[in-house]
């Protein structure tokens, strides 16, 4: 179960969005240059080294981390043809509810989630709204809370599955 | 507080979490959830561990006494 593609899901997701913050500061300062003549129409886009790297690295990051994410879903549906996985659900799939005992933990594990967020993205957009700094700043804010609420969820589901006995 | 026998019983008729969770239809951390008390059992799935037990389900849970009762 530990090992379960589901209970991993989380992982995966904070994977990914930790790239999107690359990605993200990567894109965000670049040098624009618009030209906008009779002859000549064209519009540059330049990245300072840095952010190049950044965003250049992070796309490169997260083609890497697609293929192992679709290499180990492919895994578990057909090692669970019962409890596929689907990629583009909007259930999330993390959802762990072969049973009453499991829908338990969920429930659980949502319920922290549900704290969390209530009180996180009010002050997020108060954040947003006040904030003096670049949007990327709120670009990152957004990026950090969904970070956090699936470590949250990761750690509540894990903490069940670490105290289990045979 | 709920109490529950169910690890004992299943170790009395040498059933694995596994086994016990296959003959009720559930994970085997389902039951090691139950035998740790750490969640409360349907009354659905309590009457078929007592079925799977060979017991009822009074003799597998009871709800502990508070000691301000006594």
């Amino acid at each position: 179960m530990k090992n379960d593609f589901r209970m991993q899901y989380p992982l995966w997701m904070m994977g990914f969005i930790v790239v999107l913050g690359m990605f993200a500061y990567g894109v965000s300062s670049p040098a624009t240059e618009i030209v906008n003549t009779e002859t000549v129409q064209s519009i540059s886009i330049e990245l300072g080294p840095i952010a190049g790297f950044f965003a250049v690295g992070a796309a490169a990051l997260y083609i890497l981390l697609l293929a192992g994410f679709i290499f180990q879903l492919t895994r578990h549906n057909r090692k669970n043809p019962t409890q596929k996985v689907s990629a583009f659900s909007i259930r999330p799939p993390e959802y762990l509810e072969q049973d009453e005992g499991m829908t338990y933990i969920t429930r659980k594990a949502s319920q922290k989630v549900y704290t969390f967020m209530s009180w996180s993205l009010p002050m997020l957009a108060v954040f947003a709204i006040f904030s003096p700094l670049p949007n990327l700043f709120t670009v990152w804010g957004i990026l950090l809370i969904a970070l956090i609420q699936y470590l949250i969820y990761y750690l509540e589901i894990r903490k069940h599955f670490k105290e289990e006995t045979e | 507080m709920l109490k529950n026998r169910v690890k004992e019983l299943r170790a009395r008729y040498g059933f694995t979490q596994s086994d016990l969770g296959k003959q009720v239809d559930v994970t085997r951390q389902t039951i090691a959830f139950i035998e740790k008390g750490e969640f409360s059992p349907s009354i659905t799935l309590s009457l078929k561990l007592a079925k799977a037990l060979q017991t009822n389900v009074n003799e597998l849970f009871w709800l502990e006494e508070d000691s301000n009762e006594k």
